[in-house]
This record gives structure tokens, sequence and C-alpha cells, in this order.
């Protein structure tokens, strides 16, 4: 594995040790260790089935909705270990930000789907929530497309604009790490590079995880990336680097479209 | 019918790739392939006919049956009906205590059954769906579902109306809402399960805690159908006879409340139709009518409901 | 580049320009050949011909880029693939340029023989330097063929022998011009042609340079030989 603390060494916001993650008897990780960089946006790549969108959905718990999902290990979050804290459950999840790889709008309108985590944690005046919802919305490029119809329901709104408005309402509750589970594969090239200039943007103010198919797309817009296979965590990296010249041949053939 | 112009443009077809076999067009693959391709068509021409022809069959049933109800029903409509109690045999009279007898019972059947279903459905989509209790809960409701509405009717008869000596709308209600229960409990959890998992985790991404993400956005989104299951529940309940046999019975005159033997309208369309008094088979297509009307309208309803939501997702 | 692609067509496109190139490669390396027979027999016929075919040569380069562009432009190639790309396109412009010089070099000939003064200049002692520069363009080329760094290395190696050569060559020529000043013309010419030779033997290690950039990733230009080699220690 390429050492990058050495290098540009940005402060670490996430660290993951030793994580073995369990569904069933069938073991989806395997020993992963990884320095999630903060500020920056760092990409898991990987044929389908590696492993890579388990690891995310490791950072906010969300695998224990199911009873045969476990996880072993550490996931320090500013050092703090999320998987045996004593805060609740649900704490740790606004901490962290989560999009979909699909639209997920609530069956409310566009206001209430903003407002709806944000009411969870805050008790904010009216004016302080019409603030924040248009805070998010601007943060997600999204505001000049529904400042008007902000009563409309969030259905209404195109494919593109539901990602950017899940984005917003991920960003609403103001985490500090957001997790994008291929937040673009259900979107068309346009509204992909939205929500990639968009990402370049966040980075500034979170620390942003994606999950991708699309090697252009963690090329793209990534700092890091980290490749995985079949459980493992073959290499991490600079973005940079693992699409010029990565360390590990299996990363290498992976890249250049020589797997199979 | 666009079945028409397929047929014609079949024929046509078919008909070239006779002539292009007969040609010998191009090499000897072209006229096996047409041969073939004209079989094609034949067979599509002969199922469509078939599954055309059994639609109609169907639909010719059901048109006579709703003719017959509101031509003969609509003859005997008037504002009697709706005024005045069921007659003595060879008098004037209306099926006013027997609707309003229905209606309440209908009512607290839903009234009850219904939310009762809802959170049954809820437990099961939401909570521990593959639990034992789930598991054997659905299997149970499952056979509610199919049984007969006799059964419950005998059911509640000998569990209430023997207890309390008495024949009463409490009764009839209480069978009716054990009809209702199944049919709530299998829609809502039909409509839950439909919601995606990614909906459901997105909720709880943002810190939401179960309960909330349940009432807020998983029930709010499965809503309309939800709604359309309860509705198409009472649709069900208000042409039912056999559960109130035994329960609510029958009653010439007019109650305020439900207790005491309550009239309802299939009953007593049931015992007018079997009359042999004119006036009375005369009420007993009114209220066919009345009922058919009713049922319909609940249905379109429904069909209304799912529309919308339907139409506000996609 | 053992394992294939999944897209078979990404195969052959980069298979088919790896092709253009070697031959781009023979072409001018008979260039070079042809150049150094014209002058060591300064024949009017073989200068010539060189000159003919420096066309050819440039309309490589330019089918060469096309083909890149449009890998480039429809395959996004990423790591090796994307130094493979990358170094072609630079080791097309060495050998054009090579092309160039082998073109001069037939110019200078030929104006040599028309000039008539052609017979007591001392060709031969370019000959060492001519030999080592074919040979080098030569083993480069067979080099990339096979992607092998050490040879790389061995040709990076010799082109200082060449650069030697060439500086002794110089001193020589001066001292010719010491002598007889009536020999002047003649030796600048000849200090050109031999600068020609000089420059054939850098392109040599330019594409040398290359071959290591495309299988390890290093960029080794503008470095010393001995840094060179602790970079490539690396795992």
């Amino acid at each position: 594995m390429t050492d990058t603390t050495t290098r540009a060494a940005p402060a670490v916001k996430m660290a993951v040790r030793a994580l073995n993650f369990y569904y069933g008897k069938f073991q989806a990780l395997k020993n992963i260790h990884l320095d999630i960089p903060a500020n920056r946006v760092t990409a898991f790549i990987g044929p389908s089935g590696c492993g890579k969108s388990t690891l995310l959905r490791t950072f906010n718990r969300m695998f224990e909705l199911y009873p045969e999902q476990r996880a072993e290990g550490q996931i320090l979050l500013d050092g703090e270990d999320l998987l045996t804290s004593r805060q609740d459950v649900a704490l740790i999840r606004a901490r962290i930000g989560m999009v979909f790889q699909k639209p997920t709008p609530f069956p409310m309108s566009i206001f209430d789907n903003i407002t709806f985590g944000v009411k969870l944690f805050e008790s904010l005046s009216r004016l302080d929530l019409e603030e924040r919802v248009e805070w998010a919305l601007k943060k997600a490029a999204l505001w000049d497309e529904v400042k008007d119809k902000l009563s409309q329901s969030g259905a209404s709104l195109s494919g593109g604009q539901q990602q950017r408005l899940c984005i917003a309402r991920g960003i609403a509750i103001k985490p500090e790490l957001l997790l994008l589970d291929e937040p673009c594969s259900a979107l068309d090239p346009i509204s992909t590079a939205r929500i990639e200039e968009l990402i370049a943007e966040l980075k500034k103010d979170y620390t942003v995880i994606i999950v991708t198919h699309n090697m252009q797309q963690a090329a793209r817009c990534s700092d890091y990336t980290a490749y995985m296979y079949l459980g493992d965590l073959v290499e991490f990296g600079e973005t940079e680097q693992m699409f010029f010249k990565p360390g590990r041949r299996e990363t290498e053939d992976y890249i250049t479209g020589r797997f199979g | 019918m666009n079945i028409a112009p397929e047929t014609a443009a079949g024929v046509r077809r078919s008909a070239f790739s006779i002539l292009a076999a007969a040609l010998g067009f191009g090499h000897p693959e072209f006229a096996a392939r047409a041969r073939r391709f004209a079989r094609r068509r034949y067979a599509n021409m002969i199922a469509l006919s078939l599954s055309f022809a059994a639609m109609l069959f169907g639909v010719f049933w059901l048109l006579w049956i709703l003719w017959e109800t509101l031509a003969i029903g609509f003859g005997s409509l008037n504002l009697a009906l709706f005024t005045e109690n069921t007659p003595p045999p060879n008098d004037m009279g209306g099926l006013a205590n027997a609707i309003y007898g229905s209606f309440l019972m209908a009512a607290l059947a839903a009234f009850v059954g219904a939310p009762v279903g809802v959170l049954s459905g809820i437990y099961l989509a939401e909570y521990n769906p593959r639990g034992w209790l789930a598991v054997t809960v659905r299997f149970v409701n499952d056979l509610l579902l199919s049984a007969p509405s006799i059964v419950i009717g005998l059911f509640v008869y000998a569990v209430i109306v023997i207890r309390f000596r008495q024949f009463s709308g409490w009764a009839g209600a209480a069978a009716l809402a054990l009809i209702v229960i199944p049919i709530v409990i299998r829609t809502t959890e039909n409509m839950l399960a439909l919601i995606p998992s990614s909906l459901r985790e997105a909720a709880y991404a943002l810190g939401a805690p179960k309960w909330k993400v349940i009432v807020k956005v998983t029930l709010n989104a499965a809503r309309a159908g939800v709604l359309t299951g309860i509705l198409l529940a009472v649709a069900r309940i208000s042409g039912e006879t056999a559960p109130l046999l035994f329960t609510a019975l029958n009653n010439q005159f007019w109650k305020s409340g439900l207790s005491g033997p309550t009239a309802s309208l299939p009953v007593t369309i049931f015992q007018y139709a079997m009359s042999p008094y004119e006036n009375w088979q005369q009420l007993a297509w009114a209220g066919v009518f009345l009922i058919t009307l009713a049922v319909l309208g609940l249905n379109i309803l429904a069909r209304l409901i799912s529309a919308t939501r339907n139409g506000s997702s996609s | 580049m053992n394992e294939k692609h999944l897209s078979s067509q990404f195969d052959s496109d980069l298979n088919n320009i790896s092709s253009q190139l070697m031959a781009m490669g023979g072409l001018v390396e008979t260039q070079v050949h042809r150049a150094i027979a014209a002058l060591a027999g300064f024949s009017a016929t073989l200068a010539a011909e060189v000159i003919e075919t420096d066309d050819q040569v440039d309309n490589m380069e330019v089918t060469i880029d096309r083909a890149l562009t449009s890998i480039i432009a429809l395959r996004q190639p990423t790591a090796r693939d994307l130094r493979l790309l990358l170094a072609i396109s630079k080791i097309t412009t060495n050998l054009e340029r090579v092309g160039d010089e082998t073109h001069k070099i037939a110019r200078m000939v030929k104006s040599i023989v028309e000039s008539g003064g052609a017979r007591n200049m001392p060709i031969g002692d370019l000959r060492v330097a001519t030999d080592l520069a074919a040979d080098l363009i030569h083993r480069a080329l067979d080099a990339f063929a096979r992607l092998d760094v050490s040879a790389a290395i061995v040709i990076m190696k010799e082109d200082d022998l060449i650069d030697r050569e060439f500086k002794g060559f110089t001193r020589k020529l001066i001292t010719y011009m010491v002598e007889d000043p009536r020999a002047i013309s003649d030796s600048l010419n000849l200090l050109f042609l031999a600068k020609a030779v000089e420059r054939i033997g850098d392109h040599a290690k330019n594409i040398a340079e290359f071959i290591i950039y495309i299988v390890k990733g290093t960029d080794v230009r503008h470095s010393s030989l001995t840094q060179v080699e602790t970079a490539l220690q690396e795992p």
C-alpha cells in the first residue's frame, strides 16, 4: 500500500482499523485499515460486490437496520469509535450525511424535505428554518431552480434535481462527513457534471466519501482513491498517483480495464 | 379496438410472405424465414382472437348484471326509499332504517378495523417482518382473509350474541370489523413493503428515530395505497350479508343506536327478495341498486386515489 | 502488454498504433543508414533519396498523432495505457526529429558534392560517431518493442560516448582550421554534420527515457544517470 500520510498529510477525519464485516456468515470486508483525510474527497472504486458500498454503510452504522449484518473493529471519527460508542446511533448518523444511488425525496414538500432532518435535532424558528433551507439549497446549487416552488412535492423535480435535493437535505443538518453512494449512477451526464461540480465545492466544508462505479468520475472529482476487491482494500493513495502509476498490479489492471 | 388494423396488416404481410415464398425471393433461407414468420403471425392472430373472445364473455355477464340491477332498481327509486322505514308486506315504505343501519355498522367496523389493520400492517412490514410473531400473524391473517364470511358471522354469534343473549348492531359491526382487519392488514403490509428501503435508510441516515421514519416517511409514502385498501375493505363489507345474519339480524323499525337487532341493506335485500310480496321485491331491487352504486363509487374513488399517487410519484 | 483489455477493440487500437510507431522507426532507421552511407561515399543519389523520403516520415508522424488523439478522446486511457500513449507521442516527435537530422545531413552532403570540395575531408573521423548513432537508434527502437528498461539504461549511458566523440571531433576540426584557413568552410560543414549525428544520439537517448517512463512511471528526463539508477532502485 502506498503511504500517503507522509506527503500532503492532511488531518485524518475518520480512521478505520481492522474492520471486518459480515452478512450472516459471509465476510464482506476483510481487515480494512484506512485513513480518510479531512476536507478532501475520497473515492471508493472497485468491481461490483467488492465491498465499497458495504464499507460506506458501516460509517453511519446503516447496517444495523438489518439484524443479520455485523461489523467488528474500529471506526474512529475524530478519534471516537463509532462502533462501540455509547452515543445513540441517531446522534452519530446526524453527524454523517448520506446520499443514495437513487434519489430518495421524502413524500413531502421540498421545504419539508430539507427541514425534516433539521427539526430532529434543532428547534429553530420559522425564520431560521427558512434561512437554513435557502442556505442548504444554495450549497446544493438548487436554489435558483426551486425557490419559487418550495411547497411543491419533492417528487415533482427531475432526477438530477431530486438528487441535489437529497444532497441539500444531507448538508442541511450540517454533518461533518458526507457519504455519497453512487450518487450519479441514475443521472444523465449534465446532472452528473453538476453534482461533481458540487462535490468539489463541498469539500471546502466537509469531508466527502464517494462510492462510484465510474472510474472517470473518481478520477475527476476525488483527491484520494481506494481500490477494493473482494472485500480487501487493495490500494489507497492520491487519485493522481492511482490513475497514473498505481503501486499495485491489480489496481493498474482494474483501472486500465484489463479486469476480468 | 385496434384489432382490425393489426389483423389486416397480418393478412397483408402473410400474403406478401407467401408470395415471396412462391416466387423464391432471394435464396432459399428467405422463403423458410417468410414461412416461419407467416406461421407466427397466424398463431398471434388466433391467440389474440381467443383472448378477445374470453374478455367479451366476461364483460357480457358483468354488463348484464349491471344492466338488470340498474334497470329494475332504478325503476323502484323514489324519495320514500330514504325517508320511510321498511314496511309490512303489501304496504308502502322505504329502506331508511336499513340504509342507516348499514351505514352505522360499516362506519363503526371501518373506524375500529382500519386502525387495527393499519397498525398491524405496520408491525408486519416495519418491525421485525421475519420474526416468528410476524410469520404467525401473517399466516393467520391469510386464513382470515380467505375464510368464508359466514364463518366469521357464526364466530361472532357464538362469542357475542350468545354471551349477551341478544342480536345487536354492535355484534354486526364486530363481524364486519373482523372482515375489514385482514384486508387492511394485507394491503397496508404490501404497500409498505413496496416502499424502497433506500427511502427508509435516507430517513435513518439523517438520524430520525424509527417511529418518525414510519409516520413521516414510509406510511406517508404508502398513504394512497393504504387508503385504497381501507376503501376497498369498506366496499367489501357494505355488501356482506352472511356475517350480519347471525349478528345484527334485522329490524323493521328505525333505531338510532346499535343495541338490539339492527336493520341492514344486504339482510333486508336477502329477506325481501325471497319473499312472495311484490312491494318487498321492489324494495329489494332498489336496495341492490343502492349497494351496487355505493360499491361502484367506492371502487372508483379508490382508483382515483391510487391514480393520483402513481401520478405524483413517477 | 500481455494481458488483454475487456475491450478487444482497445487492444487492437493500441497494437495498431504501436506497430505504426515501429514502422516509422524502421523507416527512420533506414534514413539514418542511407544518410550515413551518403556521407561516407559522398553519394548525391543516396542523399537525394533521403531528402525525398523525409516527407514520408513527416506523414507518418501526422498519422500516428491523429490515431493517438482518437484513442485518447474515445478511451480515456489511464495508468500504463496513458503512459504508453504519451510516450508514443513523444517518441514520434523524436523520430521525426531524427528524420530531420538525416535530411540535414543529406542536404549537406549534396551541397558538398555539388561544390566539388569533398574528397580531402577527414570524413573517417566521423565514422565512429555515425555508427554509434545508427546503432543507438536501432537499439532504442528494439528496447521499446520489448519495453526493456535495462537496455534503455545502457542506451542512455552510450549516448555519452557519442557526445565525447563529438567533442573530440570538434577539437580536431579546430586544429584543422587553425592549420589551414582554406579548409574553414569545409570544416564548418563537417561541424554541422557532426552536430546532426550527435543530435541523432540525443534522440535515441530520449526514446530510451520514455521506455523507462512507460514501465516505471518515472520521468527521468533532465536527471543524471546516477539519479536515474537510484530512482529505479525503488520498487
